[in-house]
């Protein structure tokens, strides 16, 4: 039986440390009792226990709450017009805009694992992967949201599509508000199929575990019939592999055409061919705090911390370093473009953003996303929730203000003294914010509770006892002649 | 109704599925599946919780189409904003932006390059759906009470009665030899 052989470490205590990567032996990725039915049983129980931890339940009713109040914001700036939004001239793109880049950056680190990491080879990809897709696609149902409800009149939404109309009226389609809007589309369906695909698998345990009919119909319909087959299991992993190429491109792609938005325009301070990389990498970096920040708590809460182990956080931490790392040398960069490039206006951009009306913010950026990651060079402060968790959330705040800085110190600054204005949010601003985050985090709890979190075929496949070797010529091969 | 007594009452007598293997360790069903190919069986199976690597080797699968299907619905999708784009802004409404031509391409490609993606994952799926011949909610394996744990630590070969080389007890004799833990016979 599988039990055979574990990968069980001999004096093994509960707080095993195993971050340590010697070159020649690897760590385990899988601590515990790493048996085939032990990883199912230790993923599905947090699914199929009758009650979730308390814990889950305080989260979910604050979560809902928050979307409760997001569904009345929404419906009173539609019945009200934009104008109870703090968003005026000249800077009309207030906090949709930054709320839509901040929400679209979160989505990326998902993709990332699941695809770039994949395509590596990674194999402690397999204990996040799938609960990282799942931030991916909520995010960007969060940052879908703001887009839609930023055009004012959302009955109208249609005509960015290219839709045979009375008017004989089609899209610009050399404007980057359009390729933001196929790219975010493109965005969305990819990440959804790449996530069920993925799941589908875990569905079947889920479906073949059931205890009660609805679950059985429910799981047995979203499994789609899986049966294991090795058919099956050639045609899914190519699948799985096409779809990471396609995917590898498409993280690459979604922030730099969001970028496009800002780099097309012609205003200093946003007309800069550095845009699509620094917004990738942003995005990126953002997606990875996200992932770590929600981590945390996940293998406490569900009593994970066999499959997502402290060298799952060792290196979701050292991502982050580096993002953090590159981040920084791009802010670097932009200032000394603008003082290299001898511009004033460009020049007047980039002093604005540390000296001008909103001086706080822009050193809070530097302070966040550049040197709160730097203590993630130390093992300790990887490993170690109190250190890691608060340094992982600062990276958010850091990159929603940048976020902020980057849309509205350029916008209330325009050309003519004469033009400028202050942006403030308004309480309608603020609230629609918090509702966004609390749509994340009540599709995110749901997830936790009805789906299967950790993508367990995948962790099995990394179990020593699942490797074997195919033997042309081997006894047992010569016992069917 | 005259002829009413002469249906007979059709009962179908279960048709048999084949045979269902179990398998304890990835190895020895690695083993058993180079060795059924070698005794010339065709239509057999392997089903497991994960995917064994060197599996579609050992079973000697050829490599599906799906690539093919991807790069169809790439170039679909590329070549849907590249014609689509001119057709709207040069033929149908034309319209100067900003100075520009009715038809330059650099300013579609990030379209094309988002909708390029878009139709090599929607074909990909689908195509692994159709290939797989899935959603198929009803199999006879899963009638056999064994075959709920294939999701779980379950490892099994499953021989169809269809094969030609198909014979009961020879078949179940090989399944044995091969190291299998437990054979049953599956009922359609």
């Amino acid at each position: 039986m599988a039990s055979v052989t574990t990968t069980q470490v001999p004096g093994m205590t509960g707080d095993f440390d195993n971050t340590l990567d010697d070159g020649v032996s690897q760590a385990p990725l899988v601590l515990g009792e790493a048996t085939f039915r032990e990883v199912t049983r230790k993923i599905c129980r947090v699914a199929e226990a009758p009650r979730a931890p308390m814990a889950w339940y305080v989260a979910f009713a604050i979560s809902t709450s928050l979307v409760g109040v997001l569904g009345v914001m929404i419906t009173y700036a539609i019945f009200t017009g934009v104008g109870v939004w703090g968003n005026n001239s000249p800077v009309f793109w207030g906090f949709p805009i930054i709320n839509f880049v901040f929400w679209v950056g979160l989505a990326h680190a998902g993709t990332f694992i699941s695809a770039i990491l994949l395509l590596f080879r990674q194999k402690w990809r397999t204990g996040i992967n799938r609960f990282a897709e799942a931030t991916t696609v909520f995010a960007v149902v969060c940052a879908g949201l703001f887009p839609g409800i930023h055009v004012g009149r959302p009955w109208f939404a249609y005509w960015m599509a290219p839709v045979p109309n009375v008017m004989g009226a089609w899209p610009n389609f050399y404007s980057p508000l359009l390729w933001d809007a196929i790219a975010v589309f493109t965005y969305t369906n990819v990440s959804l199929l790449f996530w069920y695909v993925g799941m589908i698998p875990d569905l079947a345990t889920f479906r073949d575990r059931s205890k009660t009919r609805l679950r059985h119909t429910v799981y047995g319909i979203l499994a789609m019939g899986w049966r294991g087959s090795a058919k099956h299991w050639q045609l899914y992993e190519r699948t799985i592999l096409i779809l990471a190429g396609l995917a590898t491109a498409l993280v690459l792609g979604v922030s730099s055409t969001v970028s496009t938005d800002f780099a097309v325009s012609q205003l200093p301070g946003w007309h800069e061919t550095i845009f699509p990389p620094y917004f990738t990498v942003g995005a990126i970096f953002s997606g990875f705090a996200l992932v770590l920040a929600l981590a945390i708590p996940a293998r406490e809460l569900f009593g994970l911390k066999d499959l997502i182990t402290k060298r799952h956080l060792d290196n979701l931490a050292k991502i982050t370093l580096v993002m953090g790392s590159i981040v920084t040398y791009i802010y670097l960069m932009e200032f000394f473009i603008a003082y290299y490039s001898g511009n004033g206006y460009e020049q007047f951009a980039y002093l604005t953003r540390i000296m001008g009306p909103y001086w706080r913010m822009g050193w809070l950026i530097l302070f966040c996303n550049c040197v709160v990651p730097q203590i993630f060079w130390f093992k300790f402060a990887r490993t170690t929730w109190w250190l890691a968790l608060p340094a992982a959330l600062l990276c958010l705040v850091g990159m929603w203000s940048e976020r902020f800085v980057i849309i509205v110190t350029v916008l209330n600054r325009d050309f003519l003294p004469s033009a400028w204005h202050n942006y403030a949010p308004t309480w309608v601003d603020w609230l629609t914010f918090a509702g966004s985050i609390g749509l994340f985090f009540t599709l995110f709890l749901l997830f936790c509770r009805f789906l299967p979190m950790i993508a367990m075929s995948e962790v099995k496949s990394i179990l020593p006892q699942a490797q074997g070797h195919v033997h042309e010529d081997s006894p047992a091969a010569a016992a069917g002649h | 109704m005259s002829t009413a007594h002469n249906v007979e009452p059709v009962v179908k007598e279960p048709q048999k599925y084949g045979l269902l293997a179990e398998f304890h360790d990835v190895q020895t069903l690695l083993d058993a599946a180079v060795a059924l190919r070698k005794a010339g069986y065709k239509k057999w199976d392997c089903y497991t919780p994960f995917p064994v690597h060197g599996m579609d080797k050992a079973m000697g699968l050829r490599p599906s189409i799906l690539p093919w299907i991807a790069l169809a619905g790439a170039l679909g999708g590329v070549f849907t904003i590249l014609a689509l784009a001119p057709l709207c802004n040069a033929f149908l409404y034309p319209m100067i932006f900003s100075g520009k031509p009715y038809w330059g391409m650099p300013g579609h490609i990030p379209m094309a390059f988002a909708l390029g993606i878009l139709g090599g994952t929607v074909f990909v799926v689908h195509g692994l759906f159709v290939l797989a011949r899935l959603p198929q909610f009803y199999h006879p394996l899963f009638t056999a009470e064994r075959f709920r744990r294939v999701t779980d630590d379950g490892m099994f070969i499953a021989v169809e009665a269809t094969d030609p080389s198909y014979s009961p007890s020879a078949t179940s004799q090989l399944l044995t030899k091969l190291g299998a833990a437990a054979v049953e016979e599956i009922r359609d």
